[in-house]
């Protein structure tokens, strides 16, 4: 088990070096001018080439490549993450305040879409071809090709233009105040559920028509038990595993589909964070979001994976 | 010499002494009256007073514009930073909130104009403090304009050619400054330059301790009617009322809590309609025509000193030729241009000269120029016949429009691509980019045709004419060059009389039709729209979005 964890461990961050390099590489080969967001047009159009000297400098930006590269590794293993191109705010302190709202967000998605997946998909399994089924295996179609955005921003103009009904417009915590910050939170976390849930349906309806037919599952019936025990104690644990290596990778399309739900919500979370710093190229915050993301993604697929020895006795790891 | 704001609390008046004032006010303003410059004499007794009828106390809730790329108002170009930050600060003059438009004192309480023109006197306030408790003098003056007038390296602001000619820069005393000036310049120009709300004065002190650059820091002090409380990145700043504040009295309301939203979203205007917000600015058109039908809510709509446009660059070799450019100004057809994106921000047709300036061509003459008739047909034939004369008859195939990646851009691209094309055969293939590769693209010259928007800071031509179009001027995106043009330019400002200052306006706009340095799309309002129980602001009749937005005779009712 240790040495697995050492291998996972090593992958994990030969992965994270990855990312780091590619969104550094990427960030500054782009074209554009990160002066244009900092100084405006008028400022940046009346610019002399001293004054754009000394500002790169300022900013960082003037030294070679692979030292900008090392400085910011450097930050990260300091714990400081470096500073927003423009107003020096830290990206630390950006990632402490409104990172609890994203992480609320996605812990509410993948929460929502195990509650009403998961239930539709015994519901399918176990009534194979019925009219419920039907209906189950539509609407999962459909919130899977629903975009998160679209809907988002339809629930945000009814609730305006029927109720007069808008959700805070600023971060209020949990721990400030519960029912403010579950207005905020709540409807990126219905959204993105709901598109999650859809996947997950269809997952466990998929393995539960398998585990359903195997021998294990004939013998618990044969023995008499009733239906929603032959599900709940023999064929559900024997059918979470890919719905668990599902939610792993789901949480990936949360994390990217929160960034256009949190817009469309005009929710002040970390997507919309790093919608904001990539228009005004603060490659700053870009690339510690971006690299944040990574780690978050990386960390959840090691324990999905570490979570499969706990689901069935059977695995493993050496 | 003293401050007639600290003075006013000393003077006690009788009934007889009143009488015998007002009879001495009312010979004087008749007067005046017949003086030839009335307006000044009246704007400089016009210091801003609370509104008798006003309440104090209470929170006005604002929504205007994402945050600032820094902090440095003096560098910045955007509302971003003028609406949030413009409340904490003052400027030596300003415009007066009542109209938007008449110069009136602030930190200056009186100004005097040397007979050539060459010598601004400006008489402080004394007793104001920065809130951080230090005084202000006119070494903080001195300080503010030196940098603003010549900044140190690796400063750049954008307001520096409106002082151009502004010499020396001479402290008289603590509370009188001079400022002298290498040629005389308009007089309204110079005051409006005085009065621009980017203008703030800020400490000498500050300035020493950040080596002249405020980009990273948040909070400097100003002696401005709010005081900064907290900030949260991208969401809110609050400021809470100033008790020192000089003008007595003011500002009403207790604390002014600035959200920040993206301009014509959805998502501000969700937020004005559902009553998070009392006063919006910026709304998309879908959401203030709703707002204006609300009870209860004020809807305004004012003009801005932006103008929307396309660059021809002329080192290609169609583009130089002054036949083809002219064709393709009366090829764009402006009212269904304005039309196009009325859902995404408001717009109305001009020409190259602000429309709305009382030295532009009237707007009703305006439309009945080739280029800007509701019917194009005219404007189009004429075009026609510029092109074959020019030798392309035929059209032009493969022109690159570079367009900036924002809804109106994306919009008018499109709208006039089809334009270019049917009426005049010219073919365009549109690239999208962002603003930072925007002008990366189009200061390199990789472009033929590129879609933005440039501001100036005053509605005086004067101040955009070099820079639009002025030989080398920093937006002349074109590389557009008229010698005759840019002679007139030169001394149209240099003209201290206006009318005839008008009537060169007038030819310059003549020569700019002639021979486009761009095209004009439109130029840009902006709709704003409050809560009823918001007083002492309305913007109608504003220039911009830059000069007033200090709040102080603001109140909730």
């Amino acid at each position: 088990m240790r040495k697995y964890l050492a291998r996972r461990a090593v992958y994990a961050v030969v992965t994270l070096l990855g990312v780091s390099l590619s969104v550094f590489v990427i960030l500054r080969v782009l074209p554009g001018d990160p002066l244009v967001a900092i100084l405006g047009v008028e400022g940046h159009a009346s610019m002399k080439p001293d004054d754009r000297v000394r500002i790169m400098a300022d900013l960082g930006l003037s030294a070679p490549l692979p030292v900008q590269y090392v400085h910011w590794l450097g930050d990260i293993a300091a714990g400081r993450l470096g500073k927003s191109f423009f107003r020096g705010d830290t990206v630390a302190a950006l990632i402490a305040h409104r990172g609890p709202i994203s992480a609320e967000i996605a812990v509410l998605a993948l929460v929502i879409s195990w509650l009403v997946g998961l239930p539709v998909g015994i519901l399918s399994a176990f009534k194979p071809n019925s009219m419920p089924d039907g209906l189950a295996r539509a609407m999962s179609v459909l919130f899977i090709a629903i975009p998160g955005f679209w809907l988002g921003m339809l629930i945000v103009l009814a609730l305006l233009f029927w109720f007069g009904y808008k959700a805070p417009i600023i971060v209020v915590h949990a721990w400030q105040d519960p029912w403010q910050n579950f207005q905020i939170v709540i409807g990126p976390g219905i959204v993105l559920g709901l598109a999650q849930g859809a996947y997950i349906a269809r997952m466990s309806r998929s393995c539960l028509l398998e585990v359903i037919s195997e021998d294990f599952v004939r013998t618990a019936r044969a023995k008499g038990l009733r239906e929603m025990l032959v599900v709940m104690r023999h064929a559900l644990p024997n059918a979470l595993l890919p719905v668990v290596t599902i939610s792993g990778v789901l949480l990936g399309f949360v994390l990217g589909g929160s960034v256009a739900v949190e817009q469309a919500f005009g929710v002040p979370g970390l997507g919309r964070a790093l919608v904001t710093a990539v228009i005004e190229r603060d490659i700053i915050v870009v690339q510690n979001l971006v690299l944040l993301y990574a780690v978050i993604f990386v960390a959840v697929n090691v324990l999905v994976d570490l979570s499969y020895a706990w689901l069935d006795p059977r695995i493993r790891y050496s | 010499m003293s401050d007639p704001v600290s003075d006013r609390k000393r003077v006690s008046l009788d009934r007889r002494t009143f009488l015998k004032r007002a009879g001495l006010v009312s010979a004087g303003a008749a007067v005046a009256g017949r003086l030839s410059r009335p307006g000044v004499a009246a704007a400089q007794d016009a210091t801003v007073r609370p509104d008798p009828a006003a309440k104090r106390g209470g929170t006005l809730r604002y929504g205007v514009h994402t945050a600032p790329a820094h902090f440095d108002v003096h560098q910045s170009g955007t509302v971003a930073n003028i609406g949030a930050q413009s409340p904490m600060y003052d400027t030596l003059l300003r415009r007066s909130p009542k109209d938007g438009q008449t110069v009136i004192p602030d930190l200056a309480w009186k100004w005097d104009i040397s007979p050539d023109g060459k010598k601004y006197t400006f008489h402080l306030r004394k007793g104001v403090k920065f809130h951080d408790g230090a005084d202000f003098t006119a070494d903080d003056v001195k300080a503010t304009y030196e940098r603003i007038v010549r900044p140190p390296k690796g400063i750049v602001i954008p307001r520096t050619p409106l002082f151009s000619t502004v010499g020396d820069i001479v402290v008289v005393d603590p509370h009188r400054i001079e400022f002298r000036l290498t040629e005389p310049r308009p007089k309204a120009f110079m005051l409006g330059a005085f009065a621009s709300g980017w203008n703030i004065i800020v400490r000498k002190k500050t300035l020493e301790e950040n080596q002249g650059n405020l980009r990273q820091v948040m909070a400097y002090p100003g002696t401005g009617p709010f005081k900064h409380v907290s900030r949260k990145d991208k969401e809110i700043w609050i400021q809470e009322r100033n008790p020192d504040y000089w003008n007595k009295g003011l500002p009403l309301v207790d604390r002014l809590e600035i959200y920040h939203m993206m301009p014509f979203s959805a998502e501000l205007g969700a937020a004005f309609l559902s009553s998070k917000l009392d006063y919006a600015r910026l709304l998309d058109p879908v959401s203030w025509r709703k707002a204006k039908e609300m009870p209860g809510v004020t809807a305004a709509a004012f003009n801005q000193s932006v103008i929307q446009a396309v660059w021809m660059n002329m080192k290609k070799k169609p583009l130089a030729d002054v036949r083809v450019r002219r064709a393709m100004h009366l090829a764009m057809d402006r009212h269904t241009l304005v039309e196009v994106v009325k859902d995404t921000a408001p717009m109305q047709v001009g020409g190259f000269v602000y429309p709305f300036h009382e030295m532009s061509t009237p707007r009703a003459d305006l439309e009945k120029k080739l280029g800007y008739q509701k019917d194009i047909k005219p404007a189009v034939q004429e075009a026609r016949r510029l092109m074959k004369e020019a030798g392309y008859a035929q059209g032009i195939k493969g022109l690159d429009f570079v367009v900036r990646d924002a809804n109106t851009f994306k919009l008018w691209a499109v709208a006039i691509q089809a334009m270019l094309k049917e009426h005049i055969n010219i073919e365009c293939n549109l690239r999208v980019v962002q603003i930072s590769q925007w002008f990366d693209e189009v200061g390199g010259g990789n472009f033929d045709l590129g879609i933005s928007a440039i501001v100036s800071t005053l509605m005086d031509p004067s101040d955009y004419f070099s820079a639009w179009y002025g030989k080398d001027g920093p937006q002349n995106y074109s590389y557009w060059t008229n010698p005759a043009f840019h002679d007139l330019a030169n001394q149209i400002e240099r003209e201290l009389d206006d009318s005839r200052r008008k009537a060169m306006v007038r030819k310059a706009e003549d020569i700019l039709e002639s021979d486009p340095p761009l095209l004009p799309v439109s130029y840009e309002q902006i709709y704003d729209a409050w809560y009823n129980k918001v007083h002492g602001q309305n913007p109608s009749t504003f220039f911009g979005i830059y000069d007033v937005v200090r709040w102080d005779n603001v109140w909730l009712g």
